[in-house]
């Protein structure tokens, strides 16, 4: 036995890479959703079980918020192309069904340059979504939870894979939006933390150095 | 001795290698070496042994959550467990031992140096491990899966003294994956320390699994620079306590129990009873005369796979309890000796206010007297006796209670205005006294000869309170809520932005203004770094958004605080001073499922014209590309 094992500080429950126990079924709807492309898909099963995801909610022919949010998707897409279809997918959900059919949708994501791979833009039985909205996007409150402009202005971030959820605000910063998506990326090995770890130091000692203490990123 | 090794090999070689986290930079050599500090029995048996002594018990299992809906919790009898304080945490050496900059090497997390490191080179180390561990809240509950230091929850207390500065290096040993609602990354915040930026837990400095950080504790007052030595006495701050603040997971990480209590001593409050020097002689015995009471509320699912699980649902922030935990233990009891004790309140949230009131045996309410708040003496002692002790999330209450009025037999109660959970009939209740609002039962019994005498009356005056400069500068904080995001000053928090900076050594008046439109919220304002002093509250009374009212301070904002209470249309005028230390510092609302909703702001310290100007300036432009309204249109100075 190697000796270096004394210190290991506990056995993982669950070993790396390998699906968890997600609590993703139990949250979130099976609703069969209709894309943008005409496609009719089941929410839970097809589009999150086991990605890592980005989810929004939108609608056509809002004014202001979707198309800045819309915009910032668009920059994130860029950003991760590598990874985007692949691991990395991002959904958008209209908050009005009703309204907005596919070919809305699509017309919509064309108007923002967002047919893109792995971006797909969602609608169908209003109960369902809004099913999908509380359950994805709920504060707990009922005002905020009965108020639809108050559910276009937050990106939700799972990985299913790994039962983690986390949301920002698409209004932080482009760096930051990366950031917050990257805390749901699948768990690093040891090595690869402890490499982030010193390169991380690397850049805070450049900054020292440069600005004195931490500089604005 | 095989029999024991056995099994942990085949469960060594079951593991891949990559999931086993090894302590990095650990050689054989600082291996024994541990292993002698541990002590000399370890050293007299056969290595093999104190290897044996060294391997912590392996983690428990992940848990089952218990589904989406929030359960009713099990019904606990009441008054079944003992109320104990946390254990006072033991002082060890540290290998390899603390450095000035951060040990990349042997796996502590990036971070800059330590400021002020020589002149206050740490005396007393402190180890706190975070793992999954399981904590039994009461008798007739099955044991629950939590996070916690070193598998205390509460975690245990360092005991510190002004002068002797500490390092507590804080390990992440949670599991890579979890099917908790926790995230495994941590950075540890000393509320409210006098702490250097590095060592403050920064929301964003957070660091995973296997890797530790040196939290470095000066230990002295605020005021170095201008008083010399250990700084300014009359800014001393005795009850502080630490907990995670990993951005977007506070609320979760402090629910599944990441937090416990930090008590300074100084000649004021020395940690003992004698009337010896300036000591103001309160009950001051930890565990004995002087006990936290650390308060929480929790939702448990019913019993499954031997585990009464906390309820808890993944991406979403932390439920609120229907059962009220007092030092880890629902409705517990304690004997108390007729004489004084000193009780130190502290509310860890994640959300819940709490509205304290002592109940005495006839039913009417008994008195606190309140001696500091939010670890800071109050010039004066206040005698509460009519209406509750209200405690914001993160707030501390230093109360006085005398059982002495009270014969031996009497049973006295803590009770909380909101109903809990409890399942199981009382008898015997004061009246008017309701078992669901029953927070613990204290029992009076005779002084034993053994037990400390009984302290002298509270003094009538406590501290004076610092000198407050003029400000040097004024600031406002809006608050607002904007299609769902908490916003401050109109912009989102983001932990690599600054919103405000300030020039180290001069003093800032900042008002605090909660414009949330549609919340009922009082929002617990927290501002790191130094302590406060309220100078006037206004209340909007009408449509107009300019007329206001000045509502009068209470009892608790008239000395120092680090929680500003704001409810609605509320402003705040506070000052404070920005000494001794540089970096990166926060304000955020300490309802943590708000903080976690980045109803939080870093604002930075800097040490020279030019930076502030030119920090200033990049703020200014930085706010203008995000389209909303430049703060220092006035003068960048």
């Amino acid at each position: 036995m190697n000796r270096r094992e004394l210190f290991t500080s506990f056995t993982p429950a669950f070993a790396l890479g390998e699906p968890l126990a997600t609590c993703g079924s139990e949250l979130i709807p099976n609703a069969p959703l209709r894309t943008h492309e005409g496609k009719t898909v089941r929410f839970y099963d097809e589009v999150i079980k086991g990605r890592q995801v980005i989810i929004n909610m939108m609608y056509a022919d809002c004014a202001s918020q979707c198309s800045t949010v819309t915009s910032t998707l668009a920059k994130v897409h860029e950003a991760l192309q590598a990874r985007m279809g692949r691991d990395l997918f991002m959904h958008s959900i209209t908050v009005k069904p009703e309204q907005d059919d596919p070919a809305a949708l699509k017309s919509f994501a064309e108007m923002h340059d967002a047919i893109r791979p792995g971006w797909t833009f969602f609608t169908g039985d209003p109960y369902d979504i809004e099913t999908i909205r509380y359950r994805l996007f709920r504060m707990d409150h009922i005002k905020f939870d009965t108020d639809l402009s108050f559910h276009t202005a937050q990106l939700r971030i799972i990985n299913d894979a790994t039962n983690c959820w986390t949301c920002v605000s698409p209004f932080a910063s482009l760096y930051t939006v990366l950031e917050h998506i990257a805390w749901a990326d699948p768990p690093k090995s040891l090595e690869e933390r402890l490499e982030d770890n010193r390169r991380l130091q690397q850049k805070i000692d450049q900054e020292v150095r440069q600005y004195g203490y931490r500089k604005i990123v | 001795m095989s029999d024991v090794t056995a099994p942990r090999k085949r469960n060594r070689t079951r593991t891949r290698q990559d999931h086993v986290v090894t302590e990095p930079g650990v050689t054989r050599r600082t291996f024994v070496k541990a292993g002698v500090a541990v002590g000399a029995a370890a050293v007299l048996t056969s290595r093999k042994s104190t290897v044996q002594a060294q391997v912590p018990p392996p983690p428990p299992a992940e848990p089952v959550l218990c589904g989406t809906t929030p359960p009713v919790s099990p019904p606990t009898t009441p008054f079944l467990d003992v109320l104990s304080a946390p254990s006072a945490a033991v002082p060890q050496a540290l290998f390899p031992f603390p450095t000035l900059a951060a040990n990349t090497g042997a796996g502590e997390a990036a971070r800059a140096n330590h400021q002020r490191w020589l002149e206050f080179f740490p005396n007393v180390f402190y180890q706190m491990d975070a793992r999954p561990s399981l904590h039994t809240f009461h008798s007739n509950l099955l044991p629950s899966y939590m996070w916690t230091f070193n598998n205390a929850y509460p975690a245990p207390t360092p005991l510190n003294f002004y002068g002797v500065p500490s390092l507590v290096r804080f390990k992440n040993n949670l599991p890579v994956a979890t099917a908790s609602f926790g995230r495994n990354e941590i950075t540890v915040h000393l509320h409210n320390g006098h702490t250097a930026s590095e060592s403050d837990g920064f929301a964003g400095d957070f660091f995973g699994t296997g890797l530790f950080k040196d939290n470095h504790y000066a230990n002295a007052y605020a005021g170095i620079d201008a008083f010399g030595g250990i700084g300014d006495p009359n800014e001393a701050m005795h009850t502080f306590w630490f907990h995670d603040h990993r951005a977007a997971f506070t609320a979760n990480n402090n629910y599944l129990g990441l937090n416990g209590m930090y008590i300074v001593y100084d000649e004021t409050d020395p940690g003992h009873e004698l009337p010896i020097g300036d000591s103001l002689q309160l009950p001051n015995y930890y565990s004995v005369t002087d006990i936290p009471l650390i308060l929480t509320d929790k939702r448990f699912c019913a019993a499954a796979n031997g585990r009464n699980e906390l309820f808890q649902v993944v991406g979403a922030g932390a439920p609120g309890g229907d059962k009220w935990v007092v030092n880890g233990k629902i409705q517990p009891r304690m004997t108390v000796r007729r004489r004084k004790y000193r009780f130190r309140i502290l509310n860890t949230g994640p959300a819940k206010t709490w509205n304290l009131t002592l109940v005495k045996p006839d039913g009417t309410q008994g008195t606190m007297t309140v001696v500091a708040v939010d670890a800071n003496f109050l010039e004066h002692p206040f005698n509460l006796s009519s209406g509750p002790l209200t405690v914001f999330v993160a707030s501390r209450y230093d109360v006085i209670i005398d059982f002495s009025a009270f014969p031996a037999g009497s049973k006295l109660y803590l009770r909380e205005a909101a109903a809990q959970n409890v399942g199981v009939a009382a008898s015997g209740l004061p009246p008017g006294l309701a078992i669901e609002n029953v927070v613990m039962r204290f029992d009076v019994v005779n002084r034993e000869f053994w037990f400390p005498p009984d302290t002298p009356p509270v003094p009538a005056t406590l501290c004076t309170l610092p000198v407050l400069p003029p400000p040097d500068a004024f600031f406002q904080w809006d608050f607002t809520l904007v299609n769902g995001v908490f916003l401050i000053n109109g912009l989102p928090f983001d932990a690599n932005r600054i919103d405000h900076v300030v020039l180290q050594g001069t003093t800032e008046e900042w008002t605090l203004a909660n414009d949330v439109a549609a919340g009922n919220w009082t929002h617990p304002v927290h501002i790191h770094f130094e302590e406060g002093r309220i100078l006037s509250r206004r209340v909007r009374v009408s449509q107009n958004p300019d007329v206001f009212q000045n509502v009068p301070l209470t009892f608790d904002e008239l000395g120092r605080r680090d929680v500003y209470p704001l409810p609605p249309q509320h402003r705040v005028v506070m000052r404070q001073q920005f000494r001794d230390f540089l970096g990166r510092y926060l304000i955020h609302c300490h309802n943590m499922n708000h903080e976690d909703d980045f109803m939080m702001v870093r604002w930075d310290i800097v040490d020279s014209i030019e930076e502030l100007s030119t920090k200033r300036r990049e703020i200014d432009r930085q706010r203008r590309l995000a389209g909303v309204r430049p703060q220092y249109e006035g003068g960048l100075v």
